[in-house]
């Protein structure tokens, strides 16, 4: 019952602040901030695996202010994850305090910031310091950062900090992460390129991290309890300073756009690449063209060996890592392929993606009043061709050696993830508009989950909408997924009505009914009423979850089943 | 015990803040956007404090083409938005807060809608968190001075017939 009364007065206290309306001024600053809260009261149910927890009751909680005056600012954000929401427990974020705060200076030169910072270089092959709060990253950076822009057109930047482990206290930290970033656009430094419409810019950054040895090292090759498998590397053979660099460049003419990175990283022994000495490589393309009612993006991407993060022991899905590989894939937000979103794989993937964006134009015959929309994608990667060196095969484990040779353009053997899909959207009259969707999927299970099995599976969908009137409607969400593999094939239905702009009412029904094993031919059912008042938001929900992956943006993070309340705030103010 | 000190800090800073919506609202001088870096959709630096439309009204939506109700929001105005502009002078920026995974593809996405917005990229969500933007779709409508009138998170059906209203009202203040 105290945990209870103790999440009732952070919310309580949250909720104060939000009944602090409009803005405050004092002379010319400004104080601005957020906050949110996401609690549940768990309900154990033994069918869907949804453990009985510790604390039922449990909630994530944080609230960011923001200072600012003319080019200072500053900001802290107060976070409360004492008895967090089980996913987050499980993914050990879990804690309560300050860890983000910074004070920063801008003027027209130059940009200083002190505190905790989020950065990017490039495409982030190199240096991506970012949070995602659904997922529970916050890779934010502790030290200090200069921008400056010497000349119209050129910008430099510099980085140093150590890097956040959720609410691990930085004292004693034995790494860091520094780095240096530039890049030089060509038509704002010479006005007739852009006029001539061209796009031209290059870039280049280095990234250095740095971690002190200790001693010999005789670990674990493969992480986790059951492992036995140990090895060994002398102390002076581990690099304590692991470089990484990149290269980009962008040309683009008119409609048409041509993006290319290239990274390198030197060798980095670490605990998920079983410790081999070979040198990290990337390499991502982009190319696109667009014009009115048309537009093509294809892309593609080769990464070897890229996983880099703070500290070369860290195995954990969401913590420490310095870069980030993007999963270029068309991502989606349908419920029934939730778990089968493709996972970025930093160590070895190839593919490529394409899509393919065309409106039937509006007022003609097939395209209707308010034409339509056609989406068409593909997308396919697998892994990587990978030869072991013959030291590791005399040695019988690649640890200490060059581990690998891979041919540069050559796909691997394993398909990770195809996608071929294809979206049809139109509206019809004022009131009724219409998604159809259908997708083709295969998912590695193995190769991105860990057990075995591949998913080849059929998703229908479809999102109708009947705008009732300028305040209310209703939309119906409907998808199927049809496959023999796995948890079999499962329907999923969600009426949502709402009264605009205030009140969402939804109810949703996903049923495993395909599910091998009769008894887990379960109906995960969800109802959820939100109200919405300006930015604030307040959301009640009851229903299951099914156990699973949650991925956004090509990062996932696994997902225990549960049962139970919830109830979720957020508001800016 | 550290959690109510914790508290107590956060808890001073509320009613401290709470104190000062006393003034009279004339005297307030209301919130513009703040000035951070992003990038136009060539990839050129753009600052948001250059968001503006010679005095009239401006729509600011944050986005991403991984988000439905955001699409659904800006599909809903596209159909209208020919009207709106010849009848207000309105001017719509897309914020997308897509980032490297997805950004490249954000031209083509608007051009394939034929969407006429002015799209600009958050690629690191430095202007969303500046703006204490939580989830997306998020929407701001500034007046002609720059200043954020109203704003609105989630995107129900028909609620761009207030963004409408309230653009209208600031069209003809003027």
């Amino acid at each position: 019952m105290s945990k209870f009364l103790r999440l009732a007065s952070i919310l309580l206290l949250l909720l104060s602040v939000s009944t602090v309306k409009a803005q405050h001024e004092f002379g010319n600053s400004r104080i601005s901030g957020d906050f949110g809260f996401n609690g549940m009261y768990y309900i154990p149910d033994s069918i869907i695996g949804a453990e009985k927890v510790d604390s039922k009751v449990r909630a994530n909680a944080f609230i960011n202010l923001l200072y600012s005056n003319g080019g200072f600012s500053a900001g802290v954000r107060y976070e409360y994850y004492q008895f967090p929401l089980i996913d987050f427990e499980k993914i050990d974020y879990k804690g309560q305090g300050i860890k983000y705060f910074f004070a920063d200076y801008k003027n027209k030169f130059i940009q200083v910031t002190a505190g905790n910072f989020y950065e990017q270089f490039g495409n982030g092959l190199t240096l991506r310091a970012y949070e995602d709060r659904q997922l529970g990253i916050d890779n934010s950076l502790l030290g200090a950062r200069v921008k400056l822009t010497p000349y119209k057109g050129i910008y430099l930047k510099g980085v140093w900090g150590v890097e956040r482990r959720n609410f691990d206290s930085y004292i004693g930290r034995k790494d860091f992460v520094r780095g240096a970033d530039a890049e030089i656009s060509f038509g704002e430094i010479f006005p007739v390129i852009q006029d001539k419409g061209f796009v031209a810019r290059v870039g280049a950054n280095i990234v250095s991290k740095f971690e002190k040895g200790s001693g010999d090292y005789i670990f674990n090759i493969y992480p986790g309890p059951d492992s036995t498998a140990e090895a060994y590397i002398p102390g002076d053979k581990i690099p304590e300073n692991v470089l990484a660099w990149a290269t980009r460049m962008t040309f683009g003419y008119k409609d048409f756009r041509l993006e290319a990175e290239y990274a390198r990283k030197i060798n980095d022994p670490n605990v998920s690449n079983f410790h081999i000495y070979k040198p990290g490589e990337a390499l991502f393309l982009s190319a696109t063209y667009a014009m009115k009612g048309f537009g093509v993006a294809a892309s593609f991407i080769r990464a070897d060996n890229m996983e880099f993060r703070s500290q070369r022991m860290e195995y954990s899905n969401s913590l420490l890592f310095i870069n980030n590989i993007p999963a270029i894939n068309r991502q989606y937000s349908y419920q029934l392929i939730g778990n089968y979103s493709y996972a970025s794989q930093p160590n070895g993937q190839i593919g490529a993606q394409l899509q393919i964006n065309y409106q039937i134009p509006k007022k003609s015959k097939i395209g209707g009043k308010y034409g339509t929309d056609l989406t068409f994608n593909y997308s396919r990667f697998h892994n990587i061709d990978k030869q072991p060196v013959a030291e590791a095969v005399a040695n019988g484990t690649p640890t200490g050696t060059e581990g690998y040779t891979s041919s540069f353009f050559k796909f691997g053997p394993d398909l990770l993830y195809q996608d071929i899909g294809l979206e049809i959207s139109r509206r019809f009259t004022k009131h009724w508009k219409l998604i159809l969707a259908y997708n083709y999927i295969t998912y590695n299970i193995a190769e991105l989950q860990g057990h075995p099995g591949m998913m080849r599976g059929h998703l229908v969908a479809a999102d109708l909408q009947y705008k009732i009137n300028n305040k209310h409607a209703l939309r119906l969400e409907a998808q199927h997924l049809y496959t023999k593999d796995d948890d079999g094939s499962s329907a999923y239905a969600m009426l949502e009505y709402s009264v605009s702009p205030h009140w969402f009412v939804s109810v949703g029904d996903d049923w495993n009914y395909g599910n091998p094993d009769p008894n887990k031919r379960v109906h995960y059912y969800n109802i959820s009423a939100a109200y919405v008042w300006n930015t604030t938001r307040i959301a009640l929900n009851f229903g299951k979850t099914q156990e699973g992956i949650l991925c956004v943006g090509g990062v996932c993070r696994a997902v225990p089943a549960s049962y139970g309340v919830g109830l979720s705030v957020t508001t800016s103010f | 015990m550290k959690t109510p000190f914790m508290l107590t800090i956060v808890l001073a800073l509320c009613l401290s803040l709470g104190a000062q919506t006393d003034k009279p609202a004339q005297d307030r001088h209301l919130a513009k956007l703040p000035a951070v870096d992003i990038q136009t959709i060539d990839g050129k630096v753009f600052n948001t404090s250059e968001i503006q439309n010679d005095g009239k009204p401006v729509i600011v939506s944050l986005w991403a083409t991984w988000c439905k109700p955001c699409i659904a929001e800006l599909l809903a105005i596209a159909d209208e938005y020919e009207d709106w502009v010849e009848e207000t002078g309105v001017k719509l920026y897309a914020v997308s807060i897509d980032d490297a995974k997805t950004s490249a593809r954000v031209a083509p996405f608007v051009k394939g809608k034929g969407w006429d917005y002015t799209v600009l990229l958050d690629v690191n969500s430095d202007f969303k968190r500046a703006m204490n933007v939580n989830d997306v779709p998020y929407m701001c409508i500034l007046n002609g001075k720059g200043e954020i009138v109203w704003q609105h998170t989630s995107y129900a059906p028909g609620s761009e017939q207030e963004v409408y209203e309230v653009v209208k009202r600031l069209a003809a203040e003027k």
